[in-house]
């Protein structure tokens, strides 16, 4: 991990219609490292991550990707500047053949032998993708469509992987599976990573820094660890309850986020 | 009542007879020396009508002083019936409700003593108020207020049984010591079932002497103190209001500062008993602003925060607005505000001005009062705390005119107030009828009356400390009185600095200026026995945000908010422009932000939202430290 900052958002604020999902958002990936972003649904983390990769563009605020400003550009010229999403729920194309998909995560190259270079990259990380190769994608597993979705990613020789909750619908053990790769992606390949989560046990494990959002702000943000530690996370995402009085508690105390 | 004395001289104000004098005993509003005998006139009287309003699941319902009778009977036969006796406290530990009013008048009724406990307050801060106040039964909102005397139950061995409001949640709890209000009013109405007069009884054997109410102060140094107040007291304080500020029957009013605390409880549940006039109970203290949108009160007592929120709720509306509508809202508050300068500086506005006013009010001002729920209101209370004049001149700019006024728990909150007729700005107004005011020696305020209270719960030390030889309470405010009688208040006498070079200073007076401003929601002013005045600023986070956004001044967190320089320049030049108002030696020389965002939670906040001196001191002394090397 660089000192160097890759991504830079700077008081981001992003609407659907009338609605501001994103009230002014600050945050920096540093290259090679794992950012997390973490929070309950309606957040607005998966409207971050829209808005870093283009198909939403921010009323306010900039994002600055290797020291240039990328807020109005296409989403296409975006992954030319070697960011790739992973979107939320897969979204592999079904239709298509395991392999073909992979060629199609590379429609940005041209040079041919480092695309076969990198096919057989995906295959060394994901070797159930070469068994199945040849099979449509709709009839793989979501396990293993997850994976392709992420192999595909990967086919773009990214500078920065956005994933969408790459946990999503899965069997804890897929999930450990999943999530041991992508650190040994970011070990072994120094893909710089910025992930959205409701897991947060596993994104805190992975991840080197951590935000969390609330209604479309960020109320905390720390190193992984000492996230970890914190009592309102431990309370809210991690599910540990307090010692409390009765067994049956409904009440839950009051966020701090300190 | 004994016959032998004679009445005093009366006179009907407002449809309430008060007593000519007020204070000359006995204190008597419609010839009832005690609340609860008030009350229970009062629900006779009324019947059917409303005397109270309460949202459940989203819909406003009625409830009437019939009902509020039956209620606080069954209260009170209840208690009875398991053993409380005269005088003995039990303590209420609930956000407003209308079963907070039933448990009053209940517990007031059968001889009890009421006390509340503020729901912020902690698990071990309500043992040492259960403890101190020896109450054998306490009563409790629900599951989460029940928790706290849970972890505390075995420190508190007085207690009898444990009431608990709403049972939601803890519908398998099995717990001989613990029941629910619904159990209560069963219980109740069997004890009237076979004694049907109990409670009437209990409310004839009433006296004046006796004491009706504990309220524990915030004490923001050392242990909370319970301030008793007597019937008398409180009858006395109630006319002062009927007499001063009266309220109507067709009024409406929004209670949802905590019925703990003596300002509230003295409007929503006395003042309305009295004057026989509706209270709303706002849903909870996050929806007060939707509450008084939908309630659109006539009458509306806040603490100067309350109105320092609406006002930066205005201002930020205002300035998402299109050009136009800024521009006219400009317009409007240029015309209000010329107005409210002639009218407080006592001059008369000009016709020319009242039609610009009338113009702008109909077009912008009239819609702006309609979406803050202010659009009937007749008068307009700021109390508990100083407020910027500023800020009251803005109201009265935009057709709300608010007045100040000053009391305290120890004399049952009625002291002074400004009145449409006698406003001075920067005052808490004249002494009310019925009340005296005198400043002593050492500039501090006394005062004295009816309402003047017997003492503290078993504490003649702090007692004998409040009273003044001649009986005046001590305040422990400081002040001044101006030639007509208008009385300015300068501070704590407790918090007064002197600096290294010797210069008395009253921090209050500069931490209101501070609190003006929309970016400093409150401000510790420190310099005791130190060369120079520095300050520590607790920031609006609300409204700091919207600058950074506006400013693209990146933060992620509220601490990397505070830490931001451009932040930092924007309290800077607040402080500055306060420094401006001041005399050299009274500037402040440096300041910090407390980075933390603190809730009503936290021992650094008063239930009220205003930092606790004395604690922020000590817990920011690194903090403070860093200003004086």
């Amino acid at each position: 991990m660089s000192d160097e900052i890759l991504l830079k958002i700077r008081n981001v604020e992003s609407y659907y219609g009338p609605i501001m999902a994103i009230r002014g958002v600050s945050l920096d990936v540093r290259k090679g490292s794992i950012v997390t972003v973490l929070g309950a649904n309606g957040a607005g983390k998966t409207t971050l991550m829209k808005t870093v990769s283009g198909v939403m563009e921010p009323e306010k605020g900039t994002i600055t990707f290797e020291g240039e400003e990328l807020q109005k550009t296409e989403p296409h010229k975006i992954v030319e500047r070697g960011i790739v999403h992973v979107p939320e729920g897969r979204e592999v194309f079904p239709l298509l053949s395991v392999n073909e998909n992979l060629t199609l995560g590379g429609f940005t190259r041209s040079d041919k032998a480092e695309i076969e270079r990198d096919r057989e990259m995906v295959f060394s990380y994901f070797p159930i993708l070469k068994e199945r190769r040849n099979q449509e994608a709709g009839f793989l597993s979501g396990g293993q469509q997850q994976m392709l979705a992420i192999g595909r990613g990967l086919m773009a020789r990214p500078k920065i992987m956005l994933l969408d909750e790459p946990s999503l619908g899965l069997s804890p053990l897929l999930v450990q599976e999943i999530f041991g790769i992508l650190k040994r992606l970011n070990e072994e390949q120094q893909v710089t990573m910025m992930l959205v989560e409701q897991n947060a046990k596993v994104a805190l494990d992975l991840a080197h820094h951590g935000y969390v959002m609330e209604i479309g702000r960020i109320v905390m943000q720390g190193e992984a660890d000492k996230l970890i530690e914190s009592e309102d996370i431990q309370n809210f995402y991690l599910g540990v309850q307090e010692e409390g009085q009765r067994e049956e508690r409904r009440w839950k105390r009051k966020k701090t986020w300190r | 009542m004994d016959t032998q004395t004679p009445l005093p001289e009366t006179h009907v104000v407002r449809g309430i007879t008060l007593n000519k004098d007020l204070t000359v005993r006995p204190a008597l509003i419609d010839q009832s020396d005690t609340m609860a005998k008030l009350f229970q006139r009062r629900c006779a009287e009324l019947g059917k009508r409303t005397a109270h309003r309460e949202k459940d699941l989203g819909i406003w319902k009625s409830y009437s002083w019939a009902d509020f009778w039956t209620a606080a009977q069954r209260i009170g036969a209840a208690f009875h019936a398991l053993g409380l006796e005269r005088g003995q406290v039990i303590s209420v530990l609930s956000e407003d409700s209308k079963e907070w009013a039933y448990l009053d008048m209940g517990i007031q009724g059968i001889g009890g003593i009421c006390s509340g406990v503020y729901t912020t307050d902690s698990a071990d801060q309500l043992a040492y108020l259960l403890q101190d106040s020896e109450s054998p039964f306490v009563v409790v909102e629900n599951d989460e207020q029940l928790d706290k005397f849970l972890a505390i139950r075995g420190d508190v061995p007085l207690i009898k049984k444990v009431i608990v409001i709403d049972p939601e949640g803890l519908h398998d709890l099995d717990d001989p010591q613990i029941m629910f209000l619904d159990d209560l009013y069963d219980l109740g109405q069997k004890t009237l079932d076979q004694s049907p007069s109990v409670f009437s009884d209990a409310i004839r054997a009433g006296t004046p002497e006796e004491i009706g109410l504990l309220i524990y102060t915030s004490g923001t140094t050392g242990k909370p103190k319970g301030a008793m107040l007597s019937n008398e007291n409180v009858i006395a304080a109630t006319a002062l209001q009927g007499a001063n500020i009266p309220t109507l029957r067709s009024d409406e009013q929004l209670c949802f500062l905590p019925l703990s605390h003596v300002f509230e409880r003295s409007i929503s549940i006395f003042g309305s008993i009295a004057a026989g006039s509706t209270v709303n109970f706002a849903e909870s203290p996050e929806t007060v602003f939707d509450d008084l949108r939908e309630v659109s009160p006539h009458t509306f007592s806040a603490v100067p925060r309350v109105w320092e929120k609406i006002y930066s709720a205005v201002l930020i509306l205002s300035k998402e607005a299109t050009p136009l509508g800024r521009w006219a809202f400009g317009q409007a508050i240029k015309a209000g505000m010329h107005n409210a300068e002639l009218t407080f500086a006592g001059k008369p506005v000009g016709l020319a001005s009242r039609i610009r006013f009338g113009f702008w009010d109909r077009l912008v001002l009239r819609n702006l009062r309609r979406m803050l729920g202010l659009d009937r209101i007749r008068r307009a209370i700021s109390a508990a705390a100083p407020v910027s004049p500023e800020l009251l001149k803005w109201f009265s700019a935009i057709g709300v005119p608010v007045y100040e006024g000053y009391g305290m728990t120890e004399n049952t909150a009625v002291c002074s107030i400004n009145t449409q007729e006698n406003t001075v700005l920067g005052s808490v107004g004249q002494a009310v009828a019925g009340t005296q005011i005198r400043i002593s020696d050492v500039g501090e305020i006394e005062t004295n009356g009816l309402t003047t209270f017997p003492g503290y719960w078993k504490n003649p030390e702090k007692t004998a400390e409040t009273f003044a030889e001649d009986g005046w309470l001590r305040t422990g405010d400081v002040g001044e009185l101006d030639d007509n009688g208008f009385l300015r208040i300068t501070g704590r006498i407790k918090d007064i600095i002197i600096t290294a070079g010797g210069k008395n200073i009253t921090p209050a007076e500069i931490e209101s200026g501070l609190k003006f401003s929309q970016y400093i929601s409150d401000a510790v002013v420190i310099g005791d026995q130190r060369k120079y005045l520095t300050v520590l600023i607790m920031i609006d986070q609300e409204n700091v945000e919207k600058f950074a956004q506006e400013h693209k001044v990146p933060f992620s967190d509220f601490a990397s908010l505070c830490a931001a320089p451009e932040v930092t320049d924007l309290i800077e030049a607040e402080v500055t422009r306060v420094n401006k108002s001041f005399a050299r030696v009274e500037q402040i020389k440096k300041f910090r932000l407390i980075d933390v965002l603190l809730t009503a939670e936290d021992d650094e906040l008063t239930s009220t939202m205003k930092l606790k001196r004395g604690l922020v001191e000590k817990k920011y002394k690194a903090l403070i430290d860093q200003m004086y090397t």
